[in-house]
């Protein structure tokens, strides 16, 4: 028996389900802007740079750069420690994206601001979501 | 339009005790501190029109309420905002005549940020989709990464902005009612050496996490040269954000173009016809010492990449420059979930002569920053004259 997962995770809310289904099959998508073309993380009802609200959930390339990270020795409760919190800025353009996460799979050591980083997902167990994580590309 | 310099006045503070586990609710820590800053003015509750919580959530309920609280007289100005901005924004609708006395306030008690605050749960707890609580972030971890960020953009050791906790820690000694003063001084040795909490940060360079409540009485011109302590005219100031709360940061974090302390700085500046060499004492909003540094960059006490070197240059210090955060600042006096007024309240102190032991002398001009939510998201400056 593995330890029940105990951390925060996300409610599903209401217009984020294409988001939630496409990670459930490990891929990313997010909202672009049919109207000037611009990607917008987070989601916002309207595009960041012309505020159209014609967006679609579309397929990222998942990689990008390590802007920053944490090696977090004192963690809110059910996060195992030390755990690893990053930034990293996503490969799309022109605006550019900077994405929250977890990294796994990667030693403490290797990590270098600038290095590749690629999206991956975990499965949570005996829950209905999968989180994105990265890791070393 | 100007900004009214001179037409209002800080005329009443007041700190409650500020420490852990305080056998107190923030309703009833809130109402000591309101009444103490009213008490310190020489006012009355029912003279109250404006109020301004340092709250995010409900602040509509919260005026209704107080509104009852203090006698059931409409209150005329609502709003709500950070310390120093908030000073502004009072100062502001009390030139526009919206209101004549506003009290800008908080409270605490049992509501950490800290991950030691945080309930155990027997199943993941859901919160909203995009939430930075899914990624085990916390102030300290997205502080802590800002850190990592720009000691690596400008090459700057830990060492060097450690040695901001010694500063502040060297204040609180000086400072009977700060929570650390007691232990005694600290070096740049002890920092690097204390417990890590969310590498680069070890626990030094995090601010405290406790309870405590606070208020400020703003009051027209009129109305403050009648107030039983001398009034502290303020000058200049402004507010603003630029980015959601923790949910994003853009890229570059660090920019040259600056964000939203940068905006308030200039503004602040503007609008009081202050200079910075005219500025004998400050409040820097202290939330970690990477803090401090992108606070004295971005109010143009020095240039992108060396607030560090200012820091270490000792200008901070009693004796210094620009004495700052001569209370302790958060590291080492209290931090009360939402300190943004504290560093006001110390301002103000100074410029009346009440800080005893660490009176910085001759005291006439303070700056005071207060920021934070999403780091340097929200900014407030306040500027403020004894006379
Ligand atoms: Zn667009």
């Amino acid at each position: 028996m593995s330890e029940p997962y105990l951390r925060p995770l996300p409610a599903k809310s209401p217009g984020t389900e294409p988001f939630w289904e496409a990670a459930a099959e490990h891929r990313l998508v997010i909202p672009k802007c049919q109207n000037c073309g611009d990607w917008n993380w987070i989601p916002y009802p309207g595009c960041r740079t012309c505020l159209s609200e014609d967006q679609v959930w579309t397929p990222a390339s998942g990689y990008g750069t390590l802007m920053t990270w944490s090696i977090v020795s004192r963690g809110p409760p059910g996060f195992p420690s030390p755990y690893v919190t990053a930034l990293v800025e996503l490969d799309e353009r022109p605006r550019s994206m900077v994405m929250l996460g977890n990294i796994v799979d990667t030693p403490h050591e290797d990590l270098k601001v600038g290095m590749r980083m690629q999206v991956v997902f975990e499965d949570i167990a005996d829950e209905d979501i999968s989180i994105w994580r990265f890791k070393a590309a | 339009m100007a900004f009214p310099s001179r037409k209002a006045a800080v005329v009443g503070v007041y700190l409650t005790e500020q420490g852990r586990g305080l056998p107190r609710t923030a309703w009833s820590l809130e109402l000591e501190a309101i009444k103490g800053a009213l008490d310190d003015a020489g006012l009355r509750p029912d003279q109250v029109d404006g109020l301004i919580p340092m709250a995010y959530v409900t602040p509509l309920n919260l005026h209704m309420a107080w509104t009852e609280q203090l006698g059931g007289k409409p209150i005329t100005y609502l709003d709500v905002g950070s310390g120093a901005g908030a000073v502004a924004k009072a100062a502001a609708a009390i030139d526009a005549g919206l209101c004549k006395v506003c009290v800008i306030y908080f409270g605490n008690a049992n509501n950490g940020n800290g991950p030691g605050a945080q309930k155990r749960h027997d199943k993941a707890p859901r919160v909203d989709d995009w939430d930075y609580m899914v990624h085990g972030a916390y102030m300290s971890v997205w502080y802590a990464m800002w850190t990592r960020a720009y000691m690596h953009q400008f090459n700057v050791r830990q060492e060097d902005l450690a040695e901001y906790s010694v500063i502040a820690r060297y204040h609180a000694t000086l400072n009977p009612a700060s929570i650390m003063g007691k232990r005694g001084e600290i070096t740049v040795d002890d920092v690097m050496n204390s417990r890590p909490i969310a590498d680069p940060l070890h626990l030094l360079e995090c601010p405290l996490d406790n309870d405590g409540g606070y208020a400020i009485v703003v009051a027209a011109e009129d109305i403050a040269r009648d107030c039983k302590k001398k009034p502290i005219w303020v000058l200049g100031g402004a507010e603003a954000t630029y980015t959601d709360s923790y949910r994003t940061i853009t890229s570059p974090w660090i920019s040259n173009e600056g964000a939203a302390v940068r905006r308030v700085g200039e503004m602040a500046f503007g609008n009081s016809g202050v200079t910075h060499d005219d500025i004998d004492v400050a409040g820097l909003y202290d939330c970690f010492p990477v803090t401090v540094a992108r606070d004295l960059e971005e109010l143009g006490f020095c240039k992108l990449g060396e607030g560090a070197d200012y820091i270490k240059a000792g200008h901070l210090r009693l004796g210094g420059k620009m004495p700052s955060n001569t209370d302790g600042g958060l590291l080492s006096h209290s931090h009360n979930g939402n300190p943004s007024g504290m560093h006001t309240i110390e301002v103000v102190k100074q410029l009346r002569g009440e800080c005893g032991e660490r009176q910085v002398p001759d005291a006439k001009i303070g700056l005071t920053l207060a920021q934070g939510w999403a780091v340097h998201g929200l900014a407030g400056v306040a500027i403020m004259a004894a006379d």
